[in-house]
C-alpha cells in the first residue's frame, strides 16, 4: 500500500519556482533519501510533504487521506524533524517535551522513552538553550517521535549529530516510513533504498542506490 | 483533544520562560516609568491639571507597551522557529492563540501593576480600584486585537513597523472610552459606569472576532 | 479600443456632466455660498468609498470560505480604489471645514472614523505588499478588511458618544432644495459609476498579474482568462 503519494507539487516564493512539478509515490515502510544542492527545493518539498507548507498546486495524499483536507487528523501519523530545532531554550530538555506531550495530546510518561532514545537522559534537566547545537537536534528528533508516528520527515537531521547519526537514524526509521532530506550521499545509501535528486526544483527522477557521480 | 488544555499548557510555557529569562516585565516596566516621565515634561504637569493629562500619559504608555509585549510574544516564537513545530501538533490553532494572548495580557496586567502606583505617585492623582478596573477591562480587548495581528505580523517582511500600524486604529475605540473612564474615576466629568459598559461590549465583540479570525492567521 | 477603454471614457463623461450639474444646474447656498458646492462630491466620493470596502468585505469573507482568487482579487481592487475615493473625501472636507468651521480639522466622529478607515485600508494595502504574495497575503488581508470595516462604525460609534460637531444626514430628513437633490443623487450614481469602473479595470490588472505570476492553482486563474479574439 502506497504511504504518500504526490502529484504535480508546485510551489512559489513570489514569481520564482522552488518546487516545479514533483511527483512521488512512497510505499509503506519504505526509506527515501532527497537529495541536492542548497537551495535545489529540498526544504520545500519537506515542508509540504510534512503538511507544514501548502503547495501553490499539486496534490499530496498519505495514508489515502488528502493531506491538506484532513490535515489535523494526518499530523498523528507524522513526524516532523525542521530544518531549526524550534525549541524553547528557556526550558529544560524534558519540559520542552512534556510541553509538546501535552500538545500531541500523549501521555508525559513518553517522554523518558524518547529521551532515552535519542541519548539525551543524562542532560534532560539542562535547558534546551544551553545544550550543544546537536544535543538540540537529537531532542528536536526525540520531540518528533513523541507520538510514534508511522511517517517521519527529517530535513538534514544529521547536520550536527557527529559520529553515531547513522546508527540513530537507521533506529529511528526502523518499522517507520521515512522521507531523509540530506547532503550526505554515503548516509543517503545506507539508510534509504531510493534516492530522489531535486535540482532547480525540479525532480531528476529517483533511482535505486544510485551512484552519484560529481 | 481539549482546547482548554492546549491553551493553558501553552499560556504555562510562556509564563515560565519569562519567570525564568525575565526577558519582557523588567524592560517594559522601566519604559512605562520612563513614559510617566516623559509625560511629565511634555505636558508641565502640576496639581491642578493632573487629573486631567494623567489619564492621556496613561494610555499613551500603556499602547505602546502593549505593542511591544504582545509583538514580542510572537516575534520570540519566530525567531526560535517554533510556532511551526506548535502548529505542526493535532492541537487547535485557536487553542494554541489563545495560551499564547493569555500568557501576553498577563505579562501586560505585570506592567500594568507597575504602572497604575507610578502614576499616582508621580501624579498625584487617586489610584483606585475604578482605575484599576477600567484599565484591566480594556487590556482584555486590547491583548485579543494585539496578538491577533502580532501572530500576522511575525509571518510577513517588516513586522516591527506593520504591528502599529494594523493594531492601533482598532485600538481606538478602547483608548476612547478607556480614557473618559480613568478620567471620571480620577474625578472629573463623564459615567464612568457608562464608559465601563461601553469597554465590556468592546470586549465581546472583539474576542468574538478575534476567535473566529485566529484560525486564518495562524493555519497554513 | 477595448471595453475598458470604452468604459473609462463612459465614466469621465459621466463625471464631466455631473460637474456641470454642480457648477451651472445647482442652485448656491444662500448662507454659505459657493463653497457648499464641495458637498456634492464630497459626500457621493464618502459613498463610492464605503461601497468599495463593503467589496472587500464581501471579497475577503467569499475568499476565507473558499479561497476563490477571484474573490481576492475583486477585494484587492475595492481596497485600492476604496483609498482613493477616502483620500478626495478627506480633502474636500478639509477644504470645506475651513471655509465653514474655520479649521481644516475637528475630532469629530465623522472625520475621526474616515481618518482611521484611511489609515486600515492604506494598512491593507500594506500587507498585500509584505505578506507572501498568494494565499498568505490574500488570507492576512482577508483578515484586516474585516476587522477595518467592523472598526470604523464603533470608532464612530466612540466618538459620537463622546461629542460631535459634523451635520447629521441632510438628505433623509428633506432639507435639501428639490433642485439640489436632483444635483446630488445624480452626481452620487456617476461617483458610484466611476468607482465600479475603476474596480472592474483594476480587477483586469491584477488578473493579468496573478496569470504572470501563477500564485494560485493554475487551473483556477485560466478559468477566469478571457476568449482571445477572433482574426
Amino acid at each position: 500500500m502506497s504511504m504518500l503519494v504526490a502529484d504535480g507539487l508546485t510551489h512559489r516564493f513570489g514569481s520564482e519556482r522552488a518546487l516545479d512539478n514533483v511527483d512521488l509515490v512512497l510505499d509503506t515502510g519504505e526509506h527515501m533519501a532527497v537529495l541536492g544542492d542548497n537551495g535545489a527545493g529540498k526544504t520545500t518539498l519537506l515542508r509540504i510533504l510534512a503538511t507544514a507548507l501548502r503547495p501553490t498546486s499539486g496534490r499530496l495524499t498519505i495514508a489515502g487521506l488528502d493531506a491538506f483536507g484532513e490535515r489535523r487528523r494526518l499530523r498523528h501519523y507524522l513526524g516532523y524533524v525542521a530544518h531549526a530545532p524550534g525549541l524553547y531554550p528557556a526550558l529544560s530538555a524534558r519540559e520542552n517535551l512534556e510541553f509538546f506531550c501535552d500538545l500531541q495530546d500523549v501521555d508525559r510518561s513518553r517522554v523518558d522513552e524518547a529521551l532515552a532514545t535519542v541519548g539525551l537522559t543524562s542532560v534532560s534537566h539542562r535547558r534546551a538553550g544551553e545544550l550543544s547545537r546537536g544535543m538540540q537536534q537529537r531532542l528536536a528528533i526525540g520531540r518528533a517521535i513523541l507520538h510514534d508516528p508511522r511517517l517521519l520527515i527529517l530535513d538534514e537531521p544529521d547536520a550536527s549529530l557527529g559520529a553515531d547519526a547513522a546508527d540513530l537514524l537507521a533506529g529511528l526509521m526502523h518499522d517507520r516510513t521515512a522521507v531523509l532530506a540530506t547532503h550526505d550521499h554515503a548516509l543517503a545509501n545506507r539508510l534509504c533504498p531510493r534516492t530522489l535528486v531535486l535540482r532547480h526544483g525540479r525532480s531528476l527522477g529517483t533511482a535505486t542506490h544510485l551512484r552519484v557521480v560529481r | 483533544m481539549n482546547p482548554f488544555r492546549v491553551a493553558l499548557a501553552v499560556a504555562r510555557k510562556d509564563l515560565r520562560s519569562e519567570w525564568r529569562t525575565r526577558e519582557v516585565v523588567p524592560a517594559l516596566a522601566q519604559f512605562i516609568i520612563l513614559a510617566l516621565l516623559i509625560g511629565n515634561f511634555g505636558f508641565q504637569v502640576d496639581s491642578r491639571n493632573a487629573a486631567s493629562i494623567a489619564p492621556g500619559i496613561l494610555w499613551l504608555a500603556l499602547v505602546f507597551a502593549g505593542l511591544v509585549a504582545f509583538g514580542r510574544t510572537f516575534a520570540a516564537e519566530r525567531e526560535q522557529a517554533s510556532l511551526e513545530a506548535m502548529l505542526m501538533t493535532p492541537a487547535s490553532p485557536v487553542a494554541i492563540f489563545a495560551g499564547k494572548a493569555v500568557a501576553a495580557s498577563l505579562l501586560l496586567i505585570a506592567c500594568e501593576a507597575v504602572m497604575l502606583p507610578a502614576l499616582s505617585l508621580f501624579f498625584g492623582t487617586p489610584f483606585s480600584a475604578d482605575v484599576v478596573a477600567a484599565v484591566l477591562i480594556a487590556t482584555v480587548g486590547m491583548a485579543a486585537l494585539g496578538c491577533l495581528f502580532a501572530a500576522m505580523v511575525a509571518r510577513v517582511r517588516a513586522r516591527e513597523l506593520l504591528l502599529p500600524l494594523l493594531t492601533l486604529p482598532l485600538w481606538i475605540p478602547f483608548i476612547i472610552a478607556g480614557g473618559q473612564a480613568v478620567q471620571s474615576a480620577m474625578g472629573l466629568p463623564g459615567s464612568y459606569s457608562e464608559a465601563i459598559s461601553l469597554l465590556i461590549d468592546f470586549d465581546i465583540l472583539f474576542l468574538v472576532l478575534t476567535s473566529l479570525a485566529a484560525r486564518f492567521v495562524l493555519d497554513e | 479600443m477595448n471595453r475598458y477603454e470604452r468604459a473609462a471614457i463612459g465614466a469621465v463623461a459621466l463625471m464631466l456632466i455631473a460637474g456641470a450639474a454642480i457648477f451651472f444646474y445647482a442652485p448656491t447656498d444662500y448662507l454659505q455660498g459657493p463653497v457648499q458646492r464641495i458637498f456634492y462630491l464630497h459626500v457621493s466620493s464618502a459613498i463610492a468609498a464605503f461601497g468599495c470596502f463593503a467589496v472587500v468585505l464581501v471579497g475577503g469573507v467569499i475568499y476565507l470560505r473558499n479561497e476563490s482568487p477571484a474573490a481576492d482579487r475583486f477585494a484587492r481592487s475595492g481596497a485600492l480604489v476604496g483609498v482613493v475615493f477616502t483620500t478626495v473625501t478627506l480633502v474636500m472636507g478639509m477644504l470645506w471645514a475651513k471655509t465653514v468651521w474655520g479649521a481644516f480639522w475637528v475630532w469629530d466622529a465623522r472625520l475621526t472614523s474616515t481618518l482611521v478607515l484611511w489609515i486600515i485600508y492604506a494598512g491593507y494595502l500594506l500587507v498585500r505588499r509584505l505578506a507572501d504574495p498568494g494565499r498568505q497575503a490574500a488570507r492576512f488581508a482577508a483578515v484586516v478588511g474585516i476587522f477595518g470595516f467592523v472598526d470604523v462604525p464603533v470608532v464612530h460609534f466612540s466618538v459620537t458618544w463622546w461629542t460631535t460637531q459634523h451635520p447629521g444626514p441632510v438628505i433623509i430628513n428633506d432639507a435639501l432644495p428639490p433642485q439640489m437633490l436632483a444635483t446630488f443623487l445624480f452626481t452620487m450614481a456617476c461617483t458610484v459609476v466611476l468607482a465600479a469602473v475603476m474596480i472592474a479595470i483594476r480587477y483586469r490588472i491584477e488578473t493579468l498579474v496573478d496569470e504572470r505570476e501563477q500564485l494560485f492553482d493554475p487551473a483556477k486563474v485560466l478559468v477566469a482568462r478571457e476568449p482571445e479574439p477572433v482574426q
